[in-house]
């Protein structure tokens, strides 16, 4: 194995993110397409780490570590948003949310 | 002394602060009348005391006020005799006013304030008294017009009465602008208005200096114009026509101003000016004086309101002074002021005391025959009656017979009237008036002097006249048969409060004060340097030509003072040289006084009480006359007819002018502006201002509207564009 | 490169992880995608152990699977009526996203594929040292203390605005 599969693993990851990211119609499937994002993130990281700085060398995996900690504290506060979101317009489809529109 | 007169003039003036700063929080002190009245008193007191006090000698109590560059403005008080004695006569009569008003003006809605104006006026006048300046004169002066503008409007709801109040504080007005006027010629020659020496000399003291230096010319007009001041505020001929007028305020207000305030201020300014004086002044003041008093009693003679009947007698009586200080006899005008004030006061207090009997009863008719139209009808013919507007509690013609209802009033005014109709030697009034008859020829003998003469005998006349119409009005009042039986027997004895004033000032109608005056070591009167004789008089080889003319009367105090005058006589040269104890004139003088006096009352007697001579047969025949006497000279009319309507005329001018011309202009100037500026700079303003705003606007409004499509409002357009864009750029970068 | 039993279940997991997440952006029913995820997450832990990254494996399948899909699925229940449950896309925005998406994965693979450094480093014959211990004293005893206490406090932070957010209403 070399550190182009792992790349690769995460770029597919990273692509399929953006896609639901950009073309889901409901809160939750973003949140999920984030979590793909942040995903092939820590990969990147992890995999790095791995083959290009020295063994001894676990910087990596802590960046990850913290990576895991901000998206667990990103979903908690998206997943009340949406509730809030819910609670305000009767819907999450996030072209629906749209106060702001010019 | 200093806090003798502090006492005298702050009592009065705290009464009327206590009014003014209480009273407008709930409707005046209710106490109102007791605080202003004991103000009054103690006011008295304090002058009595400062009475025994004074020095002969005059002591001068000032201050600087104000200084502007390298003038000072002192304000002080200057006290000698004279000014003691106005004080007690003021603070005197004022306080028995302010005693007759608790009885007269009870239950008035303005009770209080009634007071506290008049503690202000008795303040004012005071203050004019003492003071030792122009300027305080001036403040004083103007004070007293304000007072007596606010005490005869008392009753503003009367049109009258508030007509009277303007008419009062106009014409005085007048005289006031030619006082200030001659003040300023004073004050550009001197730069002081200080009368008396204090850190620097005085006016006197500087008039002295110009003696027999240069042209008088000036001196004379500048006294003439001072004069001014005191030919409106005491009534002299031609602004005498608001002293009648003013009679529409409460009567005691009229007795406090013929008596004690506002008339005798004008006689004391005067009196207080004499020495800057000249010949021609002198002359001037005596001539008014003299036409005054004919004038005014002619007038008296006619009117049936017996409120105006007193009104004209006291024009006619400061007639009498005036010429008294223009004929230089300044002790006998002041002396004639102070006896004036006592009975004066009396008569009108005693008039006061009638109406209130008859308003009282009045009022007390009204409310028993409210249904009965007959008799309102009655009452109203009677006030019609020559077409005249006399309050019908007023009016002569409905009196009669009130000696036996109403005795303390009959006796009191009887009193009054023989005092001011010079009836001989009890009486306070022929010693005055005779000392200004006998001043006045002696005066024309010494100078040999025509004008003198003139002067004499019209005094003597305006004498006669004087008896005859007060006798009048005490034989209209009080004798023959009631003339309105309904009203006869409603009339009642007025209240303590009322009679007791009158008693007190009828005791002074008597001569009890009289050798004040001819205690030479008391009374000095000031030097006159610039009196001469007129050229063509013949100089009696042995009078001194400049000199104030000073007599001293009969009676045992004369005597014991004539020898003693001819002492002090040597050592003032120009001044008031005592020469003489029974001079020939004053012999003349009395004689022919006691003989007018005596002429007038019998013909008032015949006339009135008697009836063997018929007033109306007399007026017909004499018609013209007695329509000139009815009329009042014309006076009124001649300024409705002349001034008022000259005045309204111009305003109509002036409005006309200021209609077609000013307007015209004011309009062409607009319509100018606003058909060629205005029309040019609105269309560039709307074409190419607005234009150039408007597709500004109109440019930005598009680019706006189509720009905000952008905004969605959509999260995940965003986040095309975001995600487009970073794809973009990495795109590009990596081409380049 | 030969195949051995190690490669296949790289590939394996390798597959696993990217099929599992086609299938969660372009399952139509969300509870399907929210399954979906689950198992690309478990792939990828997969991967980590490859990776010789023990510690992080399991705290990957702890807190995403345990705790982060958790959440999902309470949010998909309270939020959705079984008529939102399906996800519709719109034509459009499918072609343009995909569009993009494409574009975007070409760009990342031309850069992985061109980047000289990253060429032939394999991890072959290396051994394997036990993270934890290395972790725990980096994080609670030298370079990443700080960061780890900043992570508490914005965990605490998340924590409570969350709570603050979701809460029904907030009268005074």
């Amino acid at each position: 194995m070399t550190l182009q599969h792992y790349l690769v693993i995460s770029a597919i990851l990273f692509s399929l993110g953006i896609f639901a990211v950009l073309t889901r119609r409901n809160a939750i499937s973003i949140l999920m397409g984030i979590e793909l994002i942040l995903n092939s993130c820590n990969l990147n990281f992890v995999a790095f780490s791995r083959f290009v700085t020295p063994p001894e060398n676990i910087d990596g995996q802590i960046i990850a570590i913290f990576g895991i900690v901000l998206a667990a504290a990103e979903a908690a506060v998206f997943l009340a948003i949406i509730l809030a979101i819910y609670r305000e317009f009767g819907s999450i489809r996030p072209d629906e949310v749209d106060t702001l529109k010019g | 002394m200093v806090v003798l007169i502090s006492i005298i003039l702050l009592a009065p003036l705290t009464a009327f602060a206590v009014y003014a700063l209480l009273g407008l929080a709930n409707k005046g002190n209710p106490r109102q009348d007791v605080l202003s009245t004991f103000a009054m008193l103690a006011a008295f007191i304090c002058s009595i005391l400062l009475f025994w006090q004074i020095d002969p000698k005059p002591v001068p109590l000032t201050i600087d006020w104000i200084s502007l560059g390298s003038i000072t403005f002192s304000m002080g008080f200057y006290l000698d005799s004279v000014t003691v004695i106005m004080l007690i006569v003021v603070t005197l009569v004022s306080s028995l006013v302010h005693i007759f008003s608790m009885g007269y003006m009870h239950g008035d809605p303005r009770y209080p304030r009634f007071f506290a104006f008049l503690s202000l006026f008795s303040f004012s006048m005071l203050f004019l008294v003492v003071s030792d300046n122009l300027l305080g004169i001036y403040i004083g002066w103007e004070l007293v017009g304000l007072c007596s503008y606010l005490l005869i409007g008392f009753w503003f709801e009367k049109d009258s009465a508030a007509n009277a109040c303007k008419k009062a504080f106009l014409t005085t007005r007048v005289g006031d602008v030619g006082m200030f006027v001659g003040m300023m010629m004073l004050f550009t020659k001197f730069k002081t208005l200080s009368l008396y020496d204090g850190a620097n000399a005085g006016i006197f003291t500087l008039v002295e200096g110009l003696s027999g230096t240069g042209d008088m010319l000036w001196l004379s007009v500048a006294g003439i114009l001072i004069f001014c001041g005191a030919v409106g505020k005491s009534a002299q001929v031609p602004l005498h026509t608001w002293l009648p007028d003013a009679m529409e305020g409460p009567t005691p207000v009229s007795a406090l101003i013929h008596a004690a305030t506002m008339v005798a201020a004008g006689v004391y300014l005067t009196a207080r000016m004499f020495p800057i004086l000249t010949t021609s002044s002198s002359l001037v003041i005596a001539y008014v004086g003299g036409i005054t008093a004919i004038v005014a009693a002619t007038i008296a003679i006619v009117r049936f309101d017996i409120k105006r009947v007193l009104a004209y007698s006291t024009v006619s009586q400061l007639g009498f002074m005036m010429l008294a200080i223009g004929a230089g006899s300044y002790v006998a005008g002041l002396f004639h002021l102070t006896t004036h004030a006592f009975f004066k006061a009396l008569l009108f207090l005693g008039s006061g005391s009638v109406i209130h009997a008859f308003h009282a009863m009045h009022t007390h008719h009204d409310e028993e025959h409210t249904d009965d139209a007959n008799h309102e009808h009655d009452d109203h013919s009677l006030v019609h009656e020559h077409g005249s507007e006399i309050p019908p509690d007023q009016d002569m013609r409905n009196m009669g017979g009130l000696r036996r209802k109403m005795p303390f009033t009959f006796i009191t005014m009887l009193i009054a009237t023989l005092s001011i109709s010079g009836v001989p030697f009890i009486f306070s009034g022929f010693w005055s008036k005779d000392k200004i008859l006998g001043g006045v020829l002696e005066r024309a003998m010494e100078w040999n002097s025509i004008h003198h003469y003139i002067l004499f005998v019209i005094a003597l006349i305006a004498a006669g006249i004087t008896a005859f119409y007060m006798f009048r009005l005490i034989f209209m009042t009080f004798f023959g048969e009631p003339k309105n039986q309904e009203m006869h027997e409603m009339a009642h004895e007025s209240p303590w409060v009322m009679t007791v004033p009158l008693l007190v000032l009828a005791f002074l109608s008597f001569p009890v004060v009289n050798h004040l005056w001819f205690n030479k070591d008391f009374v000095k009167p000031p030097m006159q340097h610039h009196i001469h004789a007129p050229e063509h008089a013949q100089v009696l080889p042995d009078s001194k030509t400049h000199n104030t003319e000073f007599s001293l009367a009969f009676l045992g105090v004369s005597e014991a003072n004539a020898a003693e005058g001819e002492e002090n006589g040597h050592d003032s040269a120009h001044g008031a040289d005592g020469h003489h104890g029974h001079s020939p004139a004053h012999t003349i003088a009395m004689i022919l006084s006691i003989i007018v006096a005596g002429f007038g009352i019998l013909l008032s007697w015949l006339f009135y009480h008697k009836r063997r001579l018929s007033a109306e047969a007399v007026s017909t025949t004499f018609r013209p006359v007695y329509n000139l006497f009815w009329n009042k000279y014309y006076f009124d009319e001649f300024y409705d007819g002349v001034l008022v309507a000259l005045t309204v005329w111009k305003s109509r001018l002036y409005a006309q002018f200021d209609g077609s011309v000013v307007d015209g202009i004011v309009n062409g100037v607009g319509t100018v502006t606003r058909d060629v500026f205005a029309a040019f700079t609105g269309f560039f303003d709307n074409s190419v201002v607005d234009g150039i705003v408007n597709r500004i606007a109109e440019v930005t409004w598009t680019i706006g509207g189509r720009i905000r499509r952008i905004q969605t409002g959509a999260i995940q357009t965003y986040l095309f564009v975001v995600i487009g864009g970073i794809v973009l750029i990495i795109l590009i970068f990596r081409v380049l | 490169m030969e195949i051995t039993l190690k490669t296949l279940i790289f590939y394996g997991f390798a597959l696993m992880t990217i099929g599992s997440a086609f299938a969660v952006v372009t399952v139509r029913n969300i509870v399907h995608a929210a399954f979906a995820l689950m198992v690309t997450l478990f792939g990828v832990a997969g991967l980590y152990v490859f990776l010789q990254a023990d510690f992080l494996a399991a705290t990957q399948v702890i807190v995403y699977v345990g705790g982060i899909l958790v959440l999902i699925l309470f949010g998909v229940m309270m939020t959705s009526g079984r008529l939102q449950m399906r996800i519709h896309i719109e034509r459009g925005q499918l072609i343009l996203g995909g569009g993009i998406t494409l574009a975007l994965l070409m760009l990342l693979l031309t850069v992985i594929a061109n980047t000289p450094k990253w060429k032939n480093l394999s991890d072959d014959g290396t051994v394997f040292v036990p993270t934890t211990s290395r972790i725990g004293k980096l994080i609670l005893n030298e370079a990443f203390l700080l960061p780890f206490e900043i992570a508490s406090v914005l965990l605490l932070v998340a924590l409570i605005g969350a709570a603050l957010i979701s809460r029904k209403e907030i009268r005074d």
